[in-house]
């Protein structure tokens, strides 16, 4: 059971970082809701008593997102039902509504936000590893005593191991910024005890761009989850597969040297005959919707039309 | 308790109420607002018993604090329809006999408007996957979906609302499908289960529980608790004024642990406050002292000599060994041409029941003791605790409150008694509701059971003779293993004629969570042996695994393993009817290798997989990604 002694819902950042800046110890930062109460049962963290929760779900600054040339900065409140909800996001982030799909449920993900997630830093996170093939960037802000002071960090290194990451006392993620990737491939492979409802086993997140005869790789981004401390960007495959023809041989060439990639403590067999099956799975499903995904241009040309 | 003044519409009419902002919103609704068709079955976010529309999007209440739905519009189940009438979803599932024991429908009912709300034209996979947040433990789920789609055709126009009307019944019930009279209270809401009952004045119980498997209680000073503000009562085994013990069988289990605990999660002390929470608080102050005792973690340890006793009454640790003996196994052996030897084991398997444990308990005014609970055997539950509180029979009642699935696992009487004691302590109602973990903790499970198998098989695949012995993990209380071990002997070897037999199954006492009733009551552990053994029997014998089955199976007249004639057996026509349906290539198993014809066909379920979504019907409008 989760109780609160003062519970705040601050409206702007300025005010929510007032408050996580005079924080007593324990206090903690709701976002999503989604993981905090269930930590507080038995088993797990059991009868918590906080002495302040601080609630982000109404701070103005928070919400929305807006496109920066070829970025989408997306703030922190979004919640992962709004990359399979809102068709805008869906066609700059093609890997995130394949993600949100096998993420939590329908329900969970009306609450449960992707800065949350990434904040949470599980490493069977299925979040994380389409955000690193984004070259997903945080903007942590905490108060400077009558000013905001914000830096960026890129997702990659923000975390560093099991719910470790690199916050700063003070600070909140105040946005995620991604590559938009309009026109690419994607492809996200997962598994987990069942389908709904749980966190990976393993996942991979791949993202494809042919060029424009449609047979070689012009762009490819893959990364690695639930296998290890935190979830990993395989670039040499990415460089290896660059501007190499499209090819099942080379794919599954390239697939079988990922089980090496494994470093959990537990189900290590397992985990290397899945996970080479997964990028070959992945490379490949994100290549054939790179053929059929039309690009930017001739959406453009749709449209007038 | 912070408290901050919330503001909300729920089901169309406007709220205020003066409330802790961290308190769930499915506390909010149930305890503030008593809409209790809002349902907690895990609390965790698993099970979707939960789920409410706040503006407009479908969440689960037990993970949302209250303050996040401030100012918002909430919809409950109580708001889908106007009282007395039924929506179209409502109705399907009336139709197609979608709710069982009912707990899980509302938030399935929530979860099925969800679906026609934001995808009308859905397809069977789809609803499949956007209900995929909701758990059902009674129905498999065929029927639920079934309901969905009948609503969606009737919501899409394509198919007239006169579907969702009872079917026409002429001269007999017989053949027609009929409808649940209980099913309108259940898609509703409106059923109240024992967790949803309120009485005024009424306490909270909450329960000290082990943290060791084996050990003996040394102190238990309750002092600290009682005086508590907010607490009403502290009652331990000391406050059972009759002969403590219940259970189905053997009465070996006190109503909290007495003298020793024997295994984790047993009931030491239970507090009576005025909410929830004080209780829990009170729990931390009961100071108890142990002294551990070695324990016993597998059953064949407790044979051993020399083994620790978890009861005084059984040296040996035998709860109950059955014995079935028939013909002579050593000249069935004889004639065997083969003799098949293999081992067996099964795991514990939890009920997972969607309602927890609950119970509410009160004396009324004729001084009758009255406990009201999904319990599943209130009259052996009666007379037990007439015994235990040291009443006549007329004083104690028993009122059995609306089950939300039990499947065995609420035949023991596992808090009934404390719920009493607590009430006539304080002449008040006192309720308990489990937690899902506390419910995983202290119920009966699966018996974990391990079968040794010797087959004699002549080489025409006649069975000669079966040597079977079960072991299984009783844990640390008697409860239904004396049953399970019965019916696991007579239901052993199968549906065959076995001409020798020798079968011993035996259940014995460990420091384990007990283990209890659960369907097929050591059927299934029994049969996970023995058609295993026939299929291997095929295949060491070049047969074709249903023929194996009918050279042995029981006809009319043939005698059962306890020596029953029959006058009519009707295996002969499953076997037809299985070999049919599953489009069976007759052969023995070694001989097709993959290329069989009957795997993956029409009736073959596809790999579990997401993303119906995002397929495109040729007839609507465009979806996302």
């Amino acid at each position: 059971m989760l109780t609160f002694e003062r519970y705040e819902m601050p409206a702007t950042l300025p005010e929510a970082l007032a408050l996580w800046a005079e924080a007593p110890a324990g206090a903690r930062l709701v976002a999503g809701a989604t993981d905090i109460l269930p930590w507080a049962r038995e088993g797990r963290a059991g009868d918590v008593d906080l002495p302040l929760g601080i609630d982000l779900s109404r701070v103005a600054e928070l919400r929305g997102y807006e496109r920066h040339g070829a970025r989408v900065r997306l703030g922190a409140n979004t919640v992962w039902q709004d990359f399979l909800d809102d068709p805008r996001l869906a066609r700059w982030l093609p890997v995130m509504p394949y993600c949100s799909v096998w993420f939590a449920d329908d329900q969970i993900r009306q609450q449960a936000t992707l800065a949350g997630n990434l904040v949470n830093a599980s490493p069977a996170a299925d979040g994380t590893p389409p955000v690193l093939a984004l070259n997903g960037e945080l903007e942590l802000c905490r108060w400077a005593g009558d000013h905001i002071m914000c830096r960026t960090m890129r997702v990659e290194d923000f975390v560093t191991g099991p719910g470790a990451t690199r916050l700063a006392p003070g600070e909140i993620v105040n946005s995620v910024t991604l590559d938009i990737a309009e026109g690419y491939g994607a492809s996200f492979q997962k598994a987990g005890l069942r389908r709904s409802l749980v966190i990976s086993v393993a996942c991979v997140a791949a993202l494809v761009k042919l060029d424009e005869t449609g047979t070689r790789f012009a762009d490819v981004r893959l990364a690695l989850g639930g296998v290890g401390p935190v979830p990993e960007r395989l670039r040499d495959i990415e460089d290896r597969l660059r501007g190499a023809a499209v090819d099942a041989r080379l794919i599954a060439e390239v697939a079988e040297a990922t089980a090496s990639r494994v470093a959990s403590r537990s189900r290590v067999d397992y985990r290397r005959r899945v996970v080479p099956g997964f990028v070959r799975a992945a490379l490949e499903e994100a290549a054939d919707r790179a053929r059929v995904a039309p690009s930017a241009a001739e959406r453009k040309e749709a449209e007038n039309a | 308790m912070p408290e901050m003044k919330l503001e909300m519409q729920v089901n169309g009419r406007k709220v205020m109420r003066l409330a802790d902002p961290g308190q769930r919103l499915l506390d909010f609704l149930r305890d503030e607002l008593n809409l209790t068709g809002t349902k907690e079955g895990c609390g965790a976010g698993e099970c979707g018993t939960c789920s409410v529309f706040v503006d407009g999007k479908l969440v689960k209440s037990c993970l949302m604090p209250v303050a996040k739905a401030q100012g918002a519009e909430i919809q409950t189940v109580e708001g889908l329809a106007k009282p007395g009438e039924l929506e179209a979803i409502q109705k399907a599932f009336h139709k197609t006999g979608a709710s069982q024991c009912g707990y899980c429908i509302p938030g399935m009912v929530m979860a099925a408007t969800s679906v026609l709300r934001e995808a009308p034209e859905a397809s069977l996979d789809e609803i499949k996957e956007r209900m995929g947040g909701n758990i059902c433990r009674c129905t498999g789920y065929s029927k639920i979906i079934e309901a969905v789609a009948l609503a969606r055709d009737v919501v899409t126009g394509r198919a007239s609302p006169a579907v969702l009307e009872p079917e026409t019944v002429g001269e007999s019930y017989i053949g027609h499908n009929v409808r649940r009279l209980d099913a309108p209270s259940k898609v509703t809401g409106r059923l109240k289960y024992a967790g949803d009952m309120v009485m005024p004045d009424m306490a909270h119980m909450a329960v000290l529980r082990s943290p060791h498997a084996h050990a003996e209680i040394v102190s238990i000073d309750t002092s600290e608790a009682e005086a508590m503000a907010g607490v009403a009562c502290v009652i331990t085994a000391a406050d059972v004024p009759g002969t403590d013990g219940f259970g189905v069988f053997v009465h070996d289990q006190p109503v909290m642990a007495r003298g020793k605990v024997r295994h984790v999660g047993e009931a030491v002390a239970a507090v009576a406050a005025e909410d929830a929470a004080t209780a829990r608080r009170a729990l931390t102050k009961i100071k108890v002292e142990y002294r551990d005792l070695p324990g016993l973690f597998d059953p064949e340890d407790a044979l051993k000599p020399g083994a620790p006793v978890i009861h005084d009454y059984a040296p040996d640790n035998m709860v109950k060994h059955i014995p079935i003996r028939k013909g002579d196994i050593e000249a069935g052996f004889a004639a065997a041409d083969l003799i098949l030897e293999e081992a067996f084991s099964t795991q514990q398997v939890e009920h997972a029941y969607l309602e927890p444990e609950a119970g509410i308990a009160y004396v009324d005014h004729d001084d009758v003791v009255t406990v009201i609970s999904p319990s599943q055997n209130i009259t052996h539950h009666r007379h037990m605790l007439a015994g235990i509180l040291a009443l006549p029979i007329n004083k104690v009642r028993f009122i059995m409150s609306p089950v939300g699935g039990g499947f065995g696992g609420k035949e023991d009487m596992i808090y009934q008694g404390m719920l009493a004691l607590a009430a006539m302590k304080t002449h008040r109602p006192v309720r308990l509701v489990f937690t899902r973990e506390e419910s995983i903790a202290a119920s009966a499970k699966r018996h974990p059971s391990r079968v040794t198998y010797r087959m004699g098989l002549t080489r025409d695949g006649r069975i000669t003779a079966i040597r079977f012995e079960m072991l299984s993990d009783g844990g640390a209380y008697g409860m239904s293993s004396e049953g399970v071990m019965r019916k696991a002997a007579i239901l052993s070897c199968g549906p065959y004629e076995i001409e020798n037999l020798w079968i011993d199954t035996r259940a014995v006492y460990t420091n384990n969570t007990p283990s209890g009733a659960f369907r097929t009551f050591g059927g299934m552990q029994a049969q996970f042996a023995t058609e295993s053994m026939m299929d291997i029997a095929a295949e060491r014998l070049g047969l074709d695994p249903f023929e194996i089955r009918r050279r042995n199976m029981m006809r009319a007249g043939s005698l059962t393993h306890t020596q029953q004639r029959l006058t009519s057996a009707s295996i002969d026509r499953v076997l037809e009817a299985a070999e049919q349906a599953s489009r069976w290539e007759p052969g023995a198993p070694t001989m097709r290798g993959p290329m069989r014809g009957d795997l993956g066909g029409p009736g073959t379920r596809a790999p579990c997989t997401l993303g119906a979504r995002f397929e495109t019907p040729k007839d609507s409008k465009e979806r996302v990604a």
